[in-house]
């Protein structure tokens, strides 16, 4: 039993070390707070609106890639919101093990009372590679697959939250669109119900 | 990464073992499910690549596949779904325990938006040890 209980000691000692190291450049829990926190008491919007512009700018402007901006996207970038990239597998919307901490993260911040009974929607982005329909669709299921883990294996309140894809329509790096940048999901604070 | 599983295993165990000692730590999901991802990343890939991390999915299959993947991958499950089982119980608990102290020592204070909970931080030399180590299990220091 000694033996195991110094195991268990020497392991904390280098968990603790790695930590600290990765301090300076590791996401943590309290940034997304930060970000989100602070929203506005009634925001005018929802995600069924924001997916709807979505699809209406992809129909009314078509082509390779978008030559025009979401309508919305000044009013999105108003908001409170925090980007984080989460990889999925190639084509898939299965969200990969090395981003299981990056959900855990949201959901982590999503359960401090900083954040609790405001409503938050969570967008997914694709580069601009390949039809835009299909990035929409694409990007629509993987900001589904991540609202459903937050909602069922972190117990986020599924009332508060909300998902849509945009696709390539609103690319963080409209310069490099098929940049790796542009792959991303986003929260953002819709503000209390 | 095998030093995170052995090391929450036993804090487990410790909990376990002296249910007095209160103050034993949870830890945040993302600490939790990292232990997931590191000890069955290998074969998630492998036997549930399609499997999705909602609904208890990667779990399941996990399960329907343990003669297949690793040792460490089996024993580790459990361990990450009682972390976060552990941590949402401390969450769902610190209101309540907190409730006096918050009428105590923030009268006025607006509920919602973290509001009670800063207060209760700034006051934490005066709040009660019950509340404060609630507030350590819940994550919310």
């Amino acid at each position: 039993m000694n033996k195991f209980i110094l195991a268990g000691v020497s392991a904390a000692l280098v968990m603790s070390a790695a930590a600290g190291s990765q301090a300076q450049t590791k996401l943590s829990r309290n940034e997304i707070i930060n970000s989100l926190q602070g929203a506005q008491q009634e925001v005018d919007i929802n995600a069924d609106q924001i997916q709807k512009a979505a699809i209406e700018n992809i129909e009314k402007y078509p082509g390779a890639n978008s030559p025009q901006s979401l309508p919305l996207a000044d009013k999105l970038a108003s908001l409170r919101q925090f980007n984080i990239e989460i990889t999925f597998h190639f084509d898939s919307a299965t969200i990969a093990p090395e981003s299981y901490e990056a959900v855990g993260l949201i959901a982590d911040a999503l359960h401090t009372p900083y954040l609790q009974g405001q409503t938050f929607v969570i967008v997914g982005h694709t580069d601009a590679k390949g039809a835009r329909d299909y990035n929409l669709e694409l990007s629509i299921k993987r900001a589904q697959a991540v609202r459903e883990a937050l909602a069922t294996t972190f117990r986020v309140p599924g009332e508060t939250l909300a998902s849509v894809g945009l696709g390539e329509e609103q690319l963080r790096d409209p310069a490099s669109p098929d940049a790796a940048v542009n792959r991303r999901v986003q929260l953002i604070n819709l503000g209390y119900k | 990464m095998r030093f995170a599983g052995l090391r929450t295993l036993f804090a487990i165990v410790i909990v376990a073992g002296l249910p007095q000692v209160a103050s034993a730590q949870t830890v945040g999901f993302a600490d939790a499910i990292k232990i997931l991802a590191a000890s069955c990343g290998k074969d998630i890939t492998a036997h549930c690549e399609s499997a999705s991390l909602a609904n208890n999915g990667i779990m399941q299959c996990l399960d329907q596949n343990q003669a297949k993947v690793s040792q460490q991958c089996n024993a580790d499950r459990a361990v990450v779904a009682g972390l976060i089982q552990a941590r949402l119980a401390a969450q769902a608990e610190a209101p309540k325990v907190c409730q006096r102290d918050a009428a105590q020592y923030c009268k006025g204070v607006k509920p919602g938006a973290g509001h009670i909970l800063r207060c209760l931080l700034k006051a934490e030399p005066s709040v009660s040890k019950k509340c404060n180590t609630a507030i350590d299990l819940a994550g919310y220091r």
